[in-house]
């Protein structure tokens, strides 16, 4: 059952829509026992790394979820801010994130943004994706909606599985065996972010 | 009670109770047509040249006129073909209008848009308030009669017949037509739809908001005073020329960008869920039985083809339950309201007030004087 | 590439659809949920949704057409109309909105903005700025309450300290413009984006597409909603959803974007 982390941040409801409208049985968790029943998971995260990594950190789920993730190898989303907290750390704020993935969360590079709005990278925006089961069925060029001001820069870039251009060019999505995480919002992206979402119940 | 028959001919049955079979077990839908409608319908040359007649008399009334005929669109192919054909080919200037009942769907829209866009014409839409009619299919669903698409047809209709008064335009042009059509829907299936009486004797037994701005029509009204006092005049003008829906339709993807309706009556989810859901499991009532009776009698279905799609299910058991589910929410009300009222006792449009008597006399006196050939009995 | 923003404008008056001239005048056109679903098939960028009624009769948010709005939507959604509280803020966002859109409460307590931007983070939190010429001037001054309450403030100045306060987004609202579909205020829109670098959305006077592509070739990254524009069509101003399609928009916006 997919299973999505209500832990205080983040469009649940958006997500449930979704699956709902696709007949595709769904959980919202905000218990332990919820998550134990998980066959994959959906971690939200809206708004700033430090706020959303402790809210993240004082719901109690934490270690049902890492154990889910890192000792069972459930597959798991993180969306926004939710891949964010995936790195080792944030230059958003002071506290550890999950480090699930190497790689650490900037910001962009402003003087290379030709907008009067350098920041947030708001609006939609391309992807070119490789190969991953994430993007059966996404073409090259595909639009999502993005908005963030800050960008996951992988380790090992082996961990990046799509990039944008924005000023320069950057990860918008990461994989690191069982875990993934997208910058931009499946959930508000019409059909492209539908069919992501699909082809992740499927993994 | 009788048993299970159906016509050898076409496929109507005993589901329409007042049907009768001749003896050779051919039902009186088929012998209607073939007595009344058939000899009289021409599409060939002869039916060309009388509707050039019928135009060039359209013209002519409408000369100093801002339009010179009116047409009803609701993205659906009858209607997008006859606008197309009698814009381009025959040259009229139609004045368009769409009457909004709060459940179009993205394509019909699209498909509207297209036409004009591409036919170069304006449009003109009346927009039902939503909450009154909403009120009224409820009060409908309530009554436990079968025709709960009336408020929208009726409304249809006032439109209608309100726009060619206001803008003293003589000729209504409708996209109704033989060669689909050629049986009608039992009246215990579909009744009349501008029957008002019977249309306000429901609301008041149900409805639970007054209707302020909703056009109710008057039999009388559309049927006698528009007609013969104001001239008005009602013409099928498909009925004169060949027509044929599969190349109507692939005619409109290739000319307009036209977008394919991935199931019968997508303009609206609501006509779908009533002809196709509502009808059939609450009263046994496949439309689909009088639609492919009527390809049957003009030749382009088989009986064998017909009988054979019959097997397939009504509506599409695989996403029914998201169609209720987008009806009841689209109502105010739940699921389970919802099935409640597909349970409940059945009733006919004789358990309210209507007008039945005065259509029948009506009926009568326009068929000897051979106005309207053929029946909706 | 970052594309920029085309957006669709809903208000809602005693539950319905309604379009306003210069807001008065409410023309009725149609059920709320119905054109959302549209516009959602449609693909647009995203939408806003203003309850018109809700501070001037001093009551809460509809929830329950909220949430029946945010179903429908699988694009940003932003609501806006009585919005006083982080807590109401906080329930609109649980129905599944991307965005509110605050107005009367920000001029009564600008702080607000940053009480409900901790909690969401400032993307979330949009100041819309409903803005009137002064009369005899070339200097504008913002109204609330369906432009019958003069606040006598410079937008420009207001836009600034909402930056500062932190909000994600702003909306600038010409009610001279509203419904007239002459073309938007260009003078009040260089205005405001001179003095602020937050993302920034325009509102009011779009008559056509033409409209949208001289505001992609100014502005480049910038909101464009309309209301009249996607509601209306032909000039007997027919209600028919519309709303140019992917082809189209992607041509729209190639031919006008640097």
């Amino acid at each position: 059952m997919i299973t999505i982390i209500d832990y205080g941040c983040g469009n649940v409801k958006a997500f449930v829509n979704v699956f709902n409208r696709f007949n595709i049985p769904v959980v919202v968790a905000n218990s332990k026992e919820q998550v134990r029943k998980a066959s994959s998971i959906i971690l939200p995260g809206v708004g700033a790394f430090d706020f959303v990594m402790k809210t993240f950190n004082e719901s109690g789920l934490r270690d049902i979820v890492e154990n889910k993730v890192l000792v069972e190898k459930t597959p798991v989303l993180g969306i926004c801010a939710g891949m964010q907290i995936l790195a080792d750390s944030s230059e958003e704020g002071k506290e550890k994130g999950l480090s699930w993935i190497k790689g650490n969360v900037r910001l962009f590079d402003t003087s290379k943004i030709p907008y009067v709005t350098k920041v947030p990278h708001m609006g939609w925006n391309q992807i070119s994706p490789n190969d991953s089961q994430l993007f059966i069925k996404i073409e090259d060029n595909s639009r999502f909606y993005f908005v963030h001001s800050y960008y996951f820069e992988v380790a090992e870039e082996s961990n990046s599985i799509a990039k944008s251009i924005y000023g320069l060019e950057f990860t918008s999505a990461v994989r690191n065996n069982n875990i993934f995480g997208v910058q931009f919002h499946p959930e508000k992206s019409h059909n492209n972010g539908i069919q992501l979402l699909l082809n992740f119940s499927k993994i | 009670m009788r048993g299970f028959q159906i016509c050898t001919n076409c496929i109507m049955d005993t589901t329409d109770s007042k049907i009768i079979f001749d003896e050779k077990g051919v039902c009186d839908h088929c012998n209607t047509y073939y007595k009344d409608i058939l000899p009289k319908w021409h599409f060939g040359e002869l039916g060309e040249k009388t509707l050039w007649q019928i135009i060039d008399k359209i013209k002519k009334e409408g000369k100093r006129k801002d339009f010179d005929c009116i047409m009803g669109m609701s993205g659906g192919i009858d209607s997008s073909y006859l606008l197309y054909m009698m814009v381009e080919k025959f040259g009229l200037r139609p004045l368009v209008f769409h009457v909004d009942a709060g459940w179009n769907t993205q394509i019909a829209v699209n498909n509207i848009e297209r036409l004009i866009d591409g036919l170069g014409l304006d449009l003109y839409t009346e927009v039902i308030n939503w909450e009154e009619i909403k009120d009224l299919q409820l009060s409908f669903l309530k009554s436990g009669v079968p025709h709960i698409d009336v408020p929208q047809d009726n409304a249809f209709f006032a439109t209608m017949y309100k726009f060619a008064s206001k803008h003293n335009i003589k000729y209504i042009l409708t996209g109704g037509n033989y060669s689909t059509e050629c049986v009608r829907n039992p009246l215990e299936w579909m009744y009349y739809q501008s029957d008002s009486i019977q249309l306000l004797d429901i609301h008041k037994k149900f409805g639970t908001i007054p209707l302020k701005s909703y056009p109710v029509t008057n039999i009388l009204w559309h049927k006698v005073y528009l007609p013969i006092i104001k001239g008005i005049k009602l013409v099928r003008p498909l009925d004169y020329i060949p027509y044929n829906k599969e190349n109507a339709m692939q005619l409109l993807v290739e000319k307009f960008g036209y977008q394919k309706y991935p199931q019968k009556h997508f303009e609206s989810r609501f006509t779908r869920f009533y002809e196709s859901y509502w009808l059939t499991e609450r009263f046994g009532y496949d439309t689909r039985k009088v639609q492919y009776s009527s390809l049957i009698l003009t030749g382009q279905m088989s009986r064998e083809d017909a009988l054979n799609k019959l097997n397939e299910p009504a509506y599409d058991p695989e996403i029914i339950h998201q169609d209720l589910e987008f009806i009841a929410n689209k109502l105010g009300i739940t699921k389970e309201e919802l099935n409640g009222y597909l349970k409940m006792p059945k009733k006919t449009f004789r358990d309210f007030k209507s007008q039945e008597s005065l259509y029948m006399l009506g009926a009568k006196v326009m068929r000897i004087l051979g106005f309207e050939k053929g029946g909706k009995r | 590439m970052l594309y920029p923003r085309i957006i669709p404008c809903l208000l809602v008056h005693n539950k319905g659809l309604v379009k306003t001239v210069k807001f008065s005048a409410p023309k009725y056109v149609g059920d709320p949920i119905n054109a959302v679903r549209i516009f959602n098939e449609k693909e647009v960028d995203e939408l806003i949704v203003i309850d018109i009624d809700a501070t001037i009769e001093n009551r809460e948010p509809d929830y329950k057409m909220i949430e029946n709005l945010a179903a429908e939507s699988r694009m940003p959604l932003c609501y806006g109309g009585g919005i006083k509280t982080a807590d109401q803020a906080q329930r609109i966002f649980s129905l599944g909105v991307e965005k509110i859109a605050l107005s009367s409460s920000v001029i009564e307590n600008p702080l607000i903005v940053s009480e409900i931007a901790a909690h969401v983070g400032t993307q979330s939190v949009i100041v819309i700025l409903d803005v009137k010429k002064k009369f005899f001037s070339k200097k504008y001054e913002i109204w609330t309450h369906n432009a019958t309450n003069n606040t006598g403030k410079d937008p420009v100045e207001f836009a600034k300290l909402c930056e500062s306060l932190g909000a994600g987004e702003i909306i600038i609202n010409s009610i001279d413009q509203d419904g007239v579909m002459k073309g938007y205020d260009l003078n009040l829109i260089d205005q405001i984006r001179e003095s602020i670098s937050l993302p920034m959305t325009v509102l009011g006077g779009a008559g056509s597409l033409d409209d949208v592509g001289e505001l992609i070739r100014k502005h480049g990254i910038i909101g464009i909603a309309a209301g009249s524009l996607f509601v209306f069509k032909g000039k007997y101003k027919a209600v028919l959803i519309n709303y140019p399609n992917p082809i189209e928009k992607e041509l729209l916006i190639r031919a006008n974007f640097n």
